[in-house]
């Protein structure tokens, strides 16, 4: 299990490549300055990497539906709000810059020991990816299938069993129904 | 640490010097209930996240070295399997399942993951006779088949119906359950194989004690998106793995029935009495024994003193 | 005495003596003193016999095939249902309806009531039958029936009630085979071994009262460990081991009123005119002692409703089910019993015993069967484990039998004592 945790770090490229920024005090990001598309495998072991079509989601969505305060534009989940109202553009808008890709290490977690630390729920990048997207694809019709957005790899198949390593009828289980 | 598990050592110590009919000192001064390992770890599950994608399925399957499955994991027609009108269930050959729900009212569907909940106090532990279970300081439940009878008491007193038997093994059965992937994973401070599969997050793996905040802190935040309650928090005393959903939690498989103090409590009232009917019963019934009898004994004494006479 | 010949009076057997002066061997004993051929043409006469050879063609391949391809070949036990009829009935009934023997040692040794000495052997035997089969079917359910003494000696787990029920019916055990072994001594001829039990009676009897409080008891107190799962009705997480308890002791009485009724009927030969001519009036008397048990177990019965606040599970389905099962298997017992001690009928307080034997059964398999889950679905044990079940029970019988025809439980012996 070590290897694999190692294959997590590993393949831990940067999820949003070359992304040239420019701040600009006071006004918001804009988003034609974004990529075009960006590529998304950091954490590609059971599943290919998504081709993250960019253009595309900012004619249907607002940065700060995805990009929360990051992008400077008006922040409006009251939640948000006590703290960001006025907090700005930050000086990077990726995503695994705040949400951490080893979620769940015993680093992460005691970082989340800090009782001063409001954000103690901040989810890793994997569950942020997923939750940003599932849930506006639930809502908006969007696809919500895994393999609508990525094809499952070899190792995937091995683990969910199923394609060349699908159960046949003679060496599927036993279930003991009693 | 010592002193916070003194509810269950005071209650062994006295079953043991019972047994041997010997009376122990009282240790009355330590806490009289058992609230947790401190440090111990916890999952929050969170429905309105889970999308029954079964990955955390399969991830049991490989971690745990547990035997192929029927289907495979992404094959989602098991949701409609219905086995004696009830949902899927833990058996030997999976530890964890997830089952679907079709709330009323709702416009998507719900999911619901089953696995052992690790109770602080757990029920399994506390009825097992060969104590084949122990609480980790980490906050698992794990099981020793080693020393197992195989008398299945465990099963009888888990109120959440986790504990499965391998009945279909002569010469080696034992229970299956899942161990919060303690060997492999939990000990070494890493979240089980389930956790870390999840890509949803729906399974927040951390101590427990900041679980509970987290969850607090998510109904507090969105509270049209919650139920006002985190299942497990007190549930059977609490469980290391605790539930957040959006819909009352009946109506998504949850026995809300379950009592909100560990199942021992229940016991108590009989173990109370075992250092009683140990202590009395001697004394009480020579004494009856010799009341009943003393007309004879009266008799037989007289008797020998006319003898004597 | 009817497979007995006119031409041998010395039989059967109540001294170490034959008419002709010489003595009894062990094996002439066993054989009650009649030649193989005799022996087995009088039990192949027998048409029991023949129904326990039937049960046991098909009973005993199917417990080795449960001891070569598991439990699940042959029962019903799922992860819902771990306990079946092995426990339900082995178990949970057989234990209860053994009672008798520290019922009766109470009796007779302890309050020194003589009056019932006649029938005190066949209460300690049936005492240490019944637990010697709840112990067999234990062996016929447990996962790992070669792991029984773990609990004793290789991993203790002392704060289980499961544990207080594996030490006590183990040490109980021990007392009733000390108990009963006066009889096997006498019958052997070894009159030492008999006074050195004979020192020892009164510890043996007090300690026959605390084990057996405990464990009937804790048989009760381990459905408190399920208290979502058995119905309500069912279960009083305070006074559960006080109705198992209190049950156990009109269950043991009537027990033996049963099975000296069987005997006087079947066995007849084999009672002296000691125990025949006291049994009625014995009967009476036990009927009486249950009568009181019973009205006592309907009281705490009721407080616990009262306690648990339970009264509006008595309209549902289950309410009635309920008292269905209290009705015919305590309150018409009850009064029948009654009626037997005003009106000094054996034959009736005989019939009761009956029905209070079945409905103590029928409690027990509705505490642990057919109530557990309640809330789920119903389980019906498996054919094999029915028959598996029948067939412990038969050898339970054919033991019984074996020894009642041979020790002086219900007679007394002749010889040197």
């Amino acid at each position: 299990m070590r290897t694999r945790k190692k294959l997590l770090r590993t393949t831990l490229a940067l999820a949003i490549g070359s992304v040239l920024l420019w701040p600009q005090p006071g006004s918001a990001m804009e988003a034609a300055d974004a990529p075009e598309t960006v590529e998304i495998n950091s954490l590609s072991r059971l599943y290919s990497g998504v081709d993250f079509n960019h253009a595309m989601h900012t004619e249907i969505a607002t940065c700060v539906q995805c990009h929360h305060h990051t992008t400077g534009g008006e922040v409006t989940d009251p939640n948000c709000i006590r703290c960001h109202a006025k907090s700005g553009e930050s000086d990077t808008v990726s995503c695994q810059e705040c949400h951490s890709s080893d979620r769940f290490s015993k680093e992460d977690l005691s970082k989340r020991d800090n009782p001063a630390l409001y954000h103690i729920d901040k989810p890793g990048l994997k569950g942020a990816y997923h939750l940003n997207c599932v849930t506006c694809h639930q809502k908006t019709g969007g696809p919500t299938g895994c393999q609508d957005c990525h094809t499952m790899t070899e190792a995937g198949e091995k683990m969910f069993q199923t394609g060349k390593y699908a159960p046949t009828e003679t060496t599927g289980g036993e279930h003991s129904g009693h | 640490m010592k002193t916070t598990v003194s509810r269950r050592t005071f209650i062994k110590g006295g079953l043991a010097g019972t047994v041997a009919a010997t009376v122990l000192p009282e240790k009355k001064s330590q806490a009289a209930t058992f609230e947790g390992y401190p440090d111990g770890m916890g999952v929050l599950v969170d429905l309105t996240r889970c999308v029954g994608c079964r990955s955390c399925e399969a991830a049991c399957n490989e971690e745990q070295k547990l035997p192929q499955p029927e289907k495979p994991f992404d094959d989602f027609s098991v949701f409609d399997e219905m086995h004696h009108g009830q949902k899927r269930r833990t058996d030997e050959t999976r530890y964890t399942i997830v089952n679907r729900y079709d709330v009323p009212g709702l416009d998507h569907p719900l999911f619901r993951k089953i696995q052992c909940n690790h109770c602080q106090e757990p029920a399994c532990l506390t009825s097992c006779f060969v104590n084949a279970y122990t609480k980790t300081p980490e906050g698992a439940v794990i099981y020793n088949p080693k020393v197992c009878v195989g008398c299945r008491t465990c099963m009888i007193a888990c109120p959440f119906y986790i504990p499965t038997f391998k009945y279909s093994s002569a010469f080696n059965p034992r229970i299956m359950k899942c161990i919060f992937c303690y060997d492999t994973r939990l000990k070494e401070g890493r979240p089980p194989a389930c956790v870390e599969a999840c890509p949803q997050e729906a399974l927040t793996f951390g101590k427990r004690n900041k679980l509970i905040e987290i969850g607090r802190q998510r109904i507090r935040e969105t509270p049209d998106k919650y139920e006002d309650h985190i299942y497990g928090e007190h549930e059977v005393g609490g469980t290391a793995w605790m539930y957040l959903s959006s819909v009352p939690f009946d109506q998504v498989g949850f026995d809300t029935h379950v009592p909100k103090e560990p199942i021992l409590n229940y016991v108590k009232d009989f173990l109370g009495i075992v250092p009683m009917v140990l202590t009395i019963w001697p004394a009480l019934f020579a004494g009856f024994h010799l009341l009943a009898t003393r007309k004879d004994w009266l008799k037989n004494k007289n008797e020998d003193t006319h003898e004597e006479e | 005495m009817r497979f007995f010949s006119h031409q041998r009076p010395e039989i059967p057997i109540v001294d170490h003596i034959k008419s002709d002066g010489t003595e009894w061997t062990i094996k002439e004993k066993l054989w009650l003193g009649l030649s193989a051929s005799d022996y087995f043409k009088q039990f192949f006469r027998n048409p029991v016999n023949w129904l326990m050879i039937g049960i046991f063609a098909v009973g005993v391949p199917l417990i080795l095939q449960r001891y070569i391809y598991g439990l699940a070949a042959v029962t019903h036990a799922s992860n819902d249902y771990p306990w079946g009829l092995f426990l339900g009935f082995g178990l949970f009934g057989m234990v209860p309806l053994s009672a008798s023997g520290f019922m009766l040692g109470t009796t007779c040794e302890l309050f020194g009531r003589k009056d019932f000495h006649p029938i005190e052997r066949l209460a300690l035997l049936n005492g240490l039958l019944g637990y010697f089969f709840a112990v067999l079917f234990l062996e016929v359910d447990l996962g790992m029936p070669w792991r029984l003494p773990y609990p004793m000696f290789v991993s203790l787990g002392p704060a289980a009630v499961l544990f207080l029920v594996a030490w006590h019916v183990a040490t109980y055990l021990s007392v009733q085979i000390a108990e009963v072994l006066p009889a096997f001594f006498e019958w052997i001829g070894w009159l030492k071994g008999k006074r050195v039990i004979r020192k020892m009676v009164l510890g043996l009897t007090i300690a026959g009262i605390i084990l057996s409080t405990l464990h009937q008891g804790a048989l009760g107190a381990l459905f408190t460990y399920a208290p979502s799962k058995v119905h309500p009705l069912w279960l009083s997480a305070n006074f559960q081991w006080i109705h198992f308890f209190c049950s156990s002791i009109f269950a043991g009485l009537s027990m033996v009123i049963v099975s000296s009724t069987l005997i006087r009927n079947f066995a007849g030969w084999r009672c002296d005119d000691t125990f025949k001519n006291s049994l009625d009036d014995i009967t009476i008397k036990l009927g009486k002692g249950c009568s009181l048990a019973m009205i006592t177990y309907l009281v705490i019965k009721i407080v616990a409703i009262a306690h648990d606040q339970e009264w509006a599970y008595l309209l549902t389905g289950w309410g009635s089910y309920y008292l269905l099962e209290l009705g015919v298997g305590v309150v018409l017992p009850m009064f029948m019993f009654a009626t037997a001690v005003r009106n000094n009928s054996a034959t009736l307080a005989r019939a009761a015993a009956w029905i209070t034997v079945f409905g103590i059964i029928w409690n027990r398999l509705n505490t642990s069967m057919i109530t557990y889950n309640w809330q789920l679905y119903p389980e019906i044990p498996h054919w094999k484990e029915v028959w598996i079940t029948v067939t412990i029970y038969s050898l339970y019988f054919l033991t019984y039998r074996f020894i009642i025809y041979r020790l002086p439980i219900v007679y007394n012996w002749k010889g040197k004592k």
